[in-house]
């Protein structure tokens, strides 16, 4: 075995908390502390492991660092792919990083240093969600998911080919997560915890598969980190920290039972890091020994707070090796080279050391077949075989699912093929910016570039937009020349002058971060010209004046924040007259159905009883509408038609496809509509009257309360609004009332907002609009008003279902849910836009809108609708892991399989049979295969039901 | 993180007589789209000794800003020469490219500028009033020096939290002449603003 401390990896001093070996084995990252930040480097593999090339000037031992987390990074791990490399930090975040490709070195603008960058990794994504520091993070076999867990006591398990989609958190740790490894054949992922346990849970339904607390009740919580690992043939799981006896451990955890059996003793303090060598081992065959069979074994290597290592073969009682006095403070973390022979550490006190060991030593490596034999002789699969589907290492369980899946894979690949074509194609395109080089902008960029002058006088500049983000930045700025066109006498005259250099970074030392730039107000562009002649830099004042100058600010913000209201109040008033005066006005358009007024005067037909309250339409000398749209079918009126003894006659007369007919009634009409079934006219002299579609007379004229303000008819219901804000609702073939006369009242108190639409479903739901945005329908079960759309809910507005749309449903539903929300429904998609806001927040607010939707459709009575938001909500609860809700939803559906006389249970829902609703909800469950178990359930009952 | 960083500052026009435009071309990184503008700077300083004859040369808003890598050119116009004490105007001093976003500072990038006669005579005899006319600006452009500072990217939290919960629209509706600009107009001292409050 072979040491070295590599001298010139460090992070200037400061600690170094992760590091973490590419894949590829030519370069390593260490994350740590960095000046006033987080700092994550990537390090050239080679000059490590050879010394002539440590020593050549030419081969770079930095390759790039970045500074971009605000604070501490705790973790630094490469994807298995070595793509990506995820970090994770105090400021709460993971960035996932990519090498942007790059020509040639650049150095970082104005860097001290001077260490050019050799490699460029750019962050392409932040993932927000740990409210918390983020302690370490993990990739899944395959990079499906990547891991994070954080001191705020979850595990999130991101998407990790749909950054920033979390696929579930994982809660149930009380206390702060500080280390996390996935089983390698992709069943389960650990966690370990200062709440003195471990866990490990279940890929497959990510519920718990066993918390496992008894080697860590002595435990006390001292350890920066607890990072974990799974040996390479997924048979143990290693903790950190563990106490046997009082004496600190690293607890080994047996696959079958999760038993806790045997530990790794002799360190003194607390282990911090256990990390698996990524090979599995069999004895070296010693010439002239005889050859026999031999079990392969692993290699672990355990770092502690005694700052020491060992080194064990799972084969051997006894540690292979153990180096004490390596480091000045705790041993942060391990990584191995995938070789399996190499292996770094890293340590608080901010160092590394490289341990180089032999195959005598270590014994002969496995090549991948034999690991694979392994893995395929234990699990029945081998881990080698990089499976397309999502998820690639979950087991199909049973045929049904299997033939499910598999019809899918061949519904869904001609499509895959034509999508992804033109997809590889755009980035290229992108690229090129109009067919000009970098040179030409930059000669003409000051003449070309877009300046405006804004309200206030000020200059602004459109920036040149050079290069997208994802393009991965190909335009080679930084090798631009910079202009050295020094002259030697000068050179020698610039020296650093201590006065002037404290003003390139004083800033910081005065009011580090938040600086606040004096506002001022109230200066026009003239003042302007004026006194930049004699003005002195505002700037500067903080040391002495800073205190002045916050105030300054305060008051000029609060000033300013005054006017800005001011402006509002205007704002608003000028808003609020229309509505106002919309009140007296009688509302014409809102009633579509009903005759126009033309009329600027209100109606005032002095009812004594009920005080007015909605409007009624005038009347008019004739008026025409069309009704029903099924067969086009015209009403016409004409007051006043004939005086005949004294008594004014008004004339009704219907029209469809050549028929009609014609009645006269002795007061004049106000409101006449109809349906296909029904025609219904409301008089000047307060009377209903409903006719057939024939034009004979239902039932006697009805005496209504009060002066009509909106009358439909839908089916055989016929649907009246007074004046008075009452409804009324009967159904004139049954000859019943469903609803009589409701008080608008527990709508209309306490807003001053009006009815702006009513109209009446083809069930006989009575739905009303309020110029507030607030839609209600009155259920005649429960005699309630209930809410079914506000266009001011923000539930509307976040919540974001498109990923559940499937292609037939993306027309949109046809019904009167959609009627009343209308286009209102697309604004959920700017929550799309909204990049901070925390997924859990949304994925709620998007619960909780379907559910709503899907009530909102029950109580109208609209079947189709029903069905629509039925399957939407059914695609968002697989999609987000909703189990318990989506099997909730399934017994409802399927009901009770043996007959009982108790039974309340429903066979239909809105007339749709709900076991047939039930098998148009199960493929989409069978999507996922975490819910295969539910799927196969619930199949096999309608089956069963089936044959019955 | 930092959403903006600087890639790179070309000084264009260098050397140059004294009472050239600065140029400055800026190129610079966004990380995801900025709501709001940015707000450059340059900062003359007049004199080693005192701040007080620091001049706030031209200030700028640049936007929009959508994440991508962007360039343009700031050009200001040469420092007043009455607001820069005689004995200060030849030799060595600063200029400062500082930019703010939402009224705070993240970047500040120095150069030495040295201001020097290119006619030999008055090299070795200086007159007592400076002459500017002679006077050549050299910006040490190969040694730029940079301070980062760690700003507050997000609207205030409280804030970012309600326009999470209220309406999308106001900042993607916004065009982007009403943008909400912070910014004063520039070289305004306190003491002014204090007069007109």
């Amino acid at each position: 075995m072979k040491l070295l401390k590599p001298s010139w990896v460090n992070h200037n001093g400061k600690p170094i908390f992760s590091v973490d070996i590419h894949p590829d084995g030519t370069k390593f990252a260490t994350g740590g502390q960095g000046e006033d930040s987080g700092k994550v480097v990537i390090w050239n593999m080679a000059p490590v492991l050879r010394e002539e090339d440590e020593k050549n000037e030419n081969i770079p031992k930095l390759l790039c660092q970045m500074d971009n987390h605000l604070a501490c990074v705790n973790c630094v791990r490469w994807s298995n792919n070595g793509l990506y490399l995820a970090s994770g930090g105090d400021d709460k975040l993971v960035m996932v990083w990519k090498r942007a490709a790059f020509i040639g070195p650049s150095t970082v603008f104005g860097s001290s240093s001077k260490l050019a960058n050799v490699e460029q990794w750019r962050c392409v994504m932040i993932l927000r969600n740990h409210t918390g520091d983020v302690m370490d993070v993990a990739w899944s076999p395959h990079d499906v998911w990547l891991a994070s867990c954080s001191v705020d006591n979850t595990i999130a398990i991101w998407n990790a080919r749909k950054f920033p989609e979390i696929v579930m958190t994982l809660k149930g740790h009380t206390g702060l997560v500080k280390g996390l490894t996935w089983d390698p054949v992709g069943k389960y992922i650990a966690s370990q915890a200062d709440d003195h346990s471990l866990k490990v849970w279940r890929t497959m339904d990510w519920q718990l598969e066993t918390n496992i607390t008894k080697p860590f009740s002595e435990c006390g919580g001292t350890t920066h980190v607890l990072r974990l690992s799974w040996s390479p043939d997924g048979q143990y799981l290693v903790s950190a920290h563990a106490m046997n006896n009082s004496g600190p451990t690293a607890q080994i955890i047996e696959r079958d039972g999760w038993k806790t059996n045997m530990d790794f003793v002799g360190h003194r303090k607390a282990v911090t890091v256990v990390k698996f060598n990524p090979k599995i081992f069999k004895k070296k065959q010693k010439n002239g020994s005889t050859p026999k069979p031999s079990c392969p074994y692993c290699c672990c290597a355990v770092g502690s707070k005694d700052r020491s290592l060992s080194v064990w073969l799972t084969s051997l009682k006894r540690p292979l090796v153990v180096i004490h006095d390596l480091f000045d403070k705790s041993i942060m973390d391990i990584t191995w080279t995938l070789n399996g022979l190499g292996l770094l550490v890293c340590s608080m006190d901010g160092t590394v050391a490289f341990l180089d060991f032999s195959q005598d030593e270590l014994g002969d490596p496995l090549n991948e077949e034999e690991k694979n034999a392994i893995h395929q002789n234990i699990y029945g699969k081998s881990l080698a075989i990089t499976m397309g589907s999502q998820l690639s290492s979950t087991i199909i369980e049973n045929p049904e699912m299997l033939k499910y899946q598999q019809e899918q894979q061949r519904n869904q690949n001609p499509n895959g093929a034509q999508a992804s074509g033109p997809e590889n194609q755009t980035p290229k395109l992108t690229n090129v910016l109009n067919g000009e080089s970098l040179e030409d902008i930059r000669k003409n960029l000051l003449k070309k570039q877009v300046e405006t002058r804004t309200a206030d006088g000020r200059r602004r500049i459109t920036p040149l937009c050079i290069a997208q983000l994802d393009t991965g930045g190909t335009a080679a700025v930084n090798s631009i020349g910079m202009k050295s066109n020094l002259l030697l006498t000068s050179a020698s005259k610039i020296e650093p002058m201590k006065a002037l250099d404290s003003r390139f970074t004083e800033r910081s030392k005065a009011t580090p971060g938040v600086t606040s730039v004096p506002l001022t107000i109230g200066i026009t562009p003239l003042d302007r010209v004026k006194d930049s002649s004699s003005v002195k830099e505002p700037k500067g004042k903080d040391e002495t004046s800073s205190d002045s100058e916050d105030k300054i600010v305060v008051k000029s913000m609060t000033k300013r924040k005054g006017e800005m209201e001011g402006a509002e109040v205007v704002e608003k008033r000028k808003k609020g007259r229309p509505r106002k005066d919309a009140k007296i006005m009688p509302i014409s358009q809102p009633f579509p159905q009903t005759p126009v007024s033309l009329d600027k005067e209100p109606s005032r037909l002095t009812t004594p009883v009920a005080l007015l309250k909605l409007p009624t339409p005038s009347i008019q000398k004739s008026f025409s509408t069309q009704v029903s749209t099924d067969g086009v079918t015209y009403l016409e009126v004409e007051n006043e038609v004939s005086v005949v003894s004294g008594s004014r006659l008004s004339q009704l007369k219907w029209s469809r496809e050549g028929r009609e007919w014609d009645t006269l009634l002795p007061s004049r009409i106000i409101i006449a509509t109809g349906s296909s079934d029904v025609v219904a006219v409301a008089c000047e002299d307060r009377t209903l009257s409903v006719f057939t579609a024939c034009g004979r007379r239902l039932i006697p004229s009805i005496m209504l309360p009060a002066p009509m303000s909106a009358l439909h008819c839908s089916g055989h219901f016929v649907m009246a609004l007074t004046a008075s804000a009452t409804l009324s609702v009967w159904d004139v073939q049954k000859q019943t009332a469903l609803v009589k006369n409701e008080s608008l009242n527990p709508i209309l108190s306490g807003t001053d907002a009006t009815v702006s639409q009513s109209f009446l479903t083809r069930q006989g739901v009575a739905v009303v609009s309020l110029s507030n945005g607030k839609t209600y329908c009155f259920n005649s079960s429960l005699e309630t008003w209930n809410l079914i759309a506000d266009k001011q809910d923000s539930l509307v507005q976040c919540a974001d279902f498109r990923n559940c749309v499937s292609s037939q449903d993306a027309l949109g539903s046809m019904g009167p849910l959609a009627l009343t929300q209308g286009r209102n429904l697309s604004a959920g998609r700017l929550a799309s836009r909204l990049s901070s806001m925390p997924h859990h927040l949304q994925q709620g607010m998007t619960l909780a809108f379907l559910e709503k939707q899907l009530a909102s459709a029950l109580i109208l009575l609209s079947a189709s609708e029903y069905r629509h938001w039925l399957l939407i909500y059914a695609r968002f609860l697989v999609n987000e892991g909703y189990e318990l809700r989506l099997r909730e939803l399934c017994q409802d559906l399927l009901g009770p399989v043996h007959k009982s006389s108790s039974s309340s249970w429903e066979t239909t829902v809105l007339g749709l049979r709900k076991r047939d609703l039930l098998t148009e909800v199960l493929p989409v469950i069978g999507q996922n295969l975490r819910f295969q178990r539910l799927f196969t359930e619930y199949q096999d009952q309608l089956e069963l039901l089936r044959l019955k | 993180m930092a959403k903006v960083q600087v890639l790179n500052v070309a000084v264009l026009d260098n050397p140059s007589p004294f009472g050239n435009p600065f140029q400055f071309e800026i190129t610079f990184e966004c990380m995801e789209d900025l709501p709001e503008d940015l707000e450059w700077k340059i900062i003359y300083v007049g004199s080693a000794e005192s701040e007080e004859y620091d001049q706030v040369l031209d200030s700028v808003l640049v936007g929009p800003v959508p994440a991508g890598r962007h360039m343009f050119v700031f050009q200001a116009d040469a420092p007043n020469t009455g607001l820069i004490p005689e004995s200060d105007a030849v030799g060595v001093t600063v200029v400062l490219i500082t930019c703010t976003y939402r009224g705070q500072e993240f970047i500040r990038i120095g150069y030495y500028v040295n201001n020097e006669y290119t006619d030999p005579e008055l090299r070795e005899n200086p007159p007592v009033k400076p002459n500017y006319t002679q006077l050549q600006r050299n910006i040490l452009a190969s040694n730029p020096r940079v301070t980062r500072f760690h700003i507050n990217w997000e609207a205030t939290m409280d804030k970012m939290e309600d326009s999470e919960n209220v309406d999308p629209a106001p900042n993607t509706m916004l065009p982007p002449t009403s943008m909400p600009s912070k910014a004063q107009p520039l070289g305004l001292m306190p003491d002014n603003s204090m007069d007109c409050l």
